[in-house]
């Protein structure tokens, strides 16, 4: 219910830009729980960072609020604008879910690599290399297949599965051409020979609520990308690592991609901050936006009180 | 008569000295300073370039495929004989336009396909069968030119062509397995002036990619297949790329309208710039005769 707060009651942002299937399972699941919230589009947002304004505030539609909320769930598409918004938040003081170092983190492979591994959480062998030459040398050292990856991106979208020279040589010099800089970083990772499938674990605050299996023929096995979902119980070991991933990465609401090896080892690829959940609700049993706002309202509770 | 050009590459310093060699009045316009106004005869830049009306033939010899075609266009416009002619650089430029025009002359070229969309050019390429190569429609050295030997390596790079605006459309063309080489000739008016085998250990052999050069004794078989496919764009100056199949029939790969012969001319010892120029020459004098007999 959107409305004023009375006294006591915990105020809840919701942050985002277009509202999906799951911004809007999120609404009802605030409504459900009878907490007063609000809702901002980050496409109205202008915020100052001027000195002449001392909290900086944002401007745009009833944007002044936002510095009222006890704690902003951020469901914003964009990796660029959670990015800042969460630095925003940061700096006045509100909690955001998740909090920006976390979304700082898994926006970027390589930052979600040196944290994991900083962790001691197991990931597939990974290099980053800065021009076509070295990248190509690390690869042929790594021996293929391999898997290239945008720094940032999402949906599976400009992954590259390569498993000769040629390929190499093709996409290296495709990316180099694409200019963003970013695609001259290049992000390389062993290929893992997956069971026709990967592990998507859902963790919030410090509970791995659900896992799913990712079926697909295709070696991307993203839903996005047509792959099938399956409920998949959430062993001790998928749990353990799920929670340590999400740690390492800085916390909040996040979804654990894990591999399978061939030897039956667990490996962490990637970690999401702004997950979809929409195929894994009926999949897994777990209500999972209900568990996410009782972990937002329990965030605000804490920002309230510590205010 | 005028070169046409922008950087001046070895090359264009080797034609500037036998223009000068032959005692033949020549201006060098930079394209970078012209500017044609449409549908008028003005045009503005600097001084020398207005001089260009004043030239019987303009040899082009531009980097830039779009300037080379557009200023050819544009002269042509004016009555200012260019060589190469517009339509050549036109169907040189574009690999699509040169298979095309190569077939409808029943020039042998590889087996090509184009596709507007990711999934059709997939669908494509598995028909064929790998590996194939993909080439932009526009564009020289080799450059972004992918060989795909399997369907992961079709994908990604269809999709990275996709980020890259680079799909409008997509080339597709069955790899032909060649000895390690493949033969460059060029071919100046119905003369077919050099051979040269280009090796290269990669499937690239351009010289700009590190392919090494050196002499291909030019067969009948060689010359009618280089003097088909300049006839066949109606290229005048051009060089010819062959693949050789492994039952050796000859293929034309590509035509280039602005071709480098450094690479050439070392390995042949041949006077290449002083053909060209030659020729030029002779097409600016039947330019003169054909204005004064008017």
């Amino acid at each position: 219910m959107q409305e004023e707060r009375t006294d006591g009651e915990v105020m809840v942002g919701i942050l985002g830009s277009r509202v999906r299937v799951e911004e809007k399972l999120l609404y009802d699941a605030l409504d459900e729980r009878g907490a007063t919230f609000k809702r901002f589009d980050s496409r109205k947002v202008a915020f100052e960072l001027d000195n002449s304004s001392t909290a900086g505030a944002p401007t745009g539609d009833g944007l002044e609020c936002l510095q009222t909320c006890d704690a902003v769930l951020v469901r914003c598409l964009s990796h660029s604008r959670a990015y800042y918004l969460t630095r925003w938040l940061e700096g006045a003081g509100i909690s955001a879910v998740s909090p920006h170092q976390s979304i700082a983190t898994c926006g970027d492979k390589a930052l979600t690599s040196a944290a994991l591994r900083e962790a001691g959480v197991p990931i597939p062998n990974t290099r980053i290399a800065f021009t076509q030459d070295a990248a190509l040398k690390a690869i042929e050292e790594m021996g293929y297949p391999v898997v290239l990856k945008p720094l940032f991106g999402s949906w599976g979208r400009l992954l590259a599965r390569i498993n000769d020279r040629h390929a190499a040589e093709a996409i290296l010099e495709h990316k180099k051409t694409l200019g963003d800089y970013t695609h001259g970083v290049f992000y390389i990772q062993q290929y893992v020979e997956k069971p026709g499938r990967d592990i998507r674990s859902f963790v919030v605050g410090d509970e791995t609520i659900a896992a799913i299996y990712r079926s697909s023929p295709h070696w991307i096995t993203n839903t996005a990308r047509g792959g099938g979902a399956t409920n998949c119980p959430v062993t001790p070991e998928i749990d353990r690592l799920s929670r340590a991933a999400a740690e390492a990465v800085g916390g909040g609401v996040v979804a654990v991609d894990l591999l399978e090896d061939s030897d039956g080892s667990l490996l962490v690829s990637e970690v999401n901050h702004t997950p979809e959940f929409r195929n894994s609700i009926d999949t897994t049993g777990v209500d999972i936006p209900r568990r996410i706002i009782d972990y937002v309202l329990e965030v605000a509770m804490n920002g309230k009180s510590g205010r | 008569m005028g070169v046409l050009c922008s950087r001046v590459r070895m090359e264009e310093k080797r034609i500037f000295q036998a223009l000068q060699e032959r005692g033949v009045p020549f201006q060098r316009i930079d394209v970078r300073n012209l500017t044609f106004e449409l549908g008028s005869n003005g045009l503005s830049g600097s001084s020398t370039c207005a001089s260009h009306a004043l030239c019987d033939v303009v040899l082009i010899r531009c980097l830039s495929h779009t300037r080379a075609l557009y200023a050819a266009r544009m002269l042509d416009e004016r009555g200012v004989r260019t060589v190469n002619v517009h339509r050549a650089i036109a169907s040189c430029g574009d690999k699509v336009l040169t298979s095309m025009a190569l077939i409808e002359h029943g020039v042998p070229t590889p087996y090509t396909a184009v596709a507007f969309s990711q999934a059709t050019a997939l669908a494509t390429m598995e028909t064929m069968g790998y590996p194939v190569v993909v080439k932009p429609p526009v564009g020289s050295w080799g450059r972004l030119m992918a060989k795909l030997n399997d369907r992961e390596a079709a994908e990604a790079v269809l999709e990275h062509k996709r980020a890259l605006h680079q799909d409008d459309p997509y080339y597709v063309q069955q790899y032909v397995e060649k000895p390690g080489r493949d033969i460059r000739t060029l071919v100046v008016g119905d003369e077919t002036v050099y051979a040269v085998y280009r090796h290269s250990s990669h499937w690239i052999t351009n010289t700009a990619r590190g392919g090494e050069t050196s002499i291909c004794p030019i067969t009948p078989q060689i010359n009618n297949i280089s003097q088909a496919a300049a006839r066949a764009v109606d290229g005048e100056i051009v060089a010819v790329d062959l693949l050789e199949t492994r039952e050796g029939r000859l293929l034309v790969n590509e035509i280039n309208h602005t071709p480098e012969f450094h690479g050439a001319v070392k390995a042949t010892e041949l006077d290449v710039p002083g053909r060209i120029v030659d020729y030029v020459v002779q097409a600016a004098s039947e330019q003169v005769r054909k204005r004064e007999g008017r």
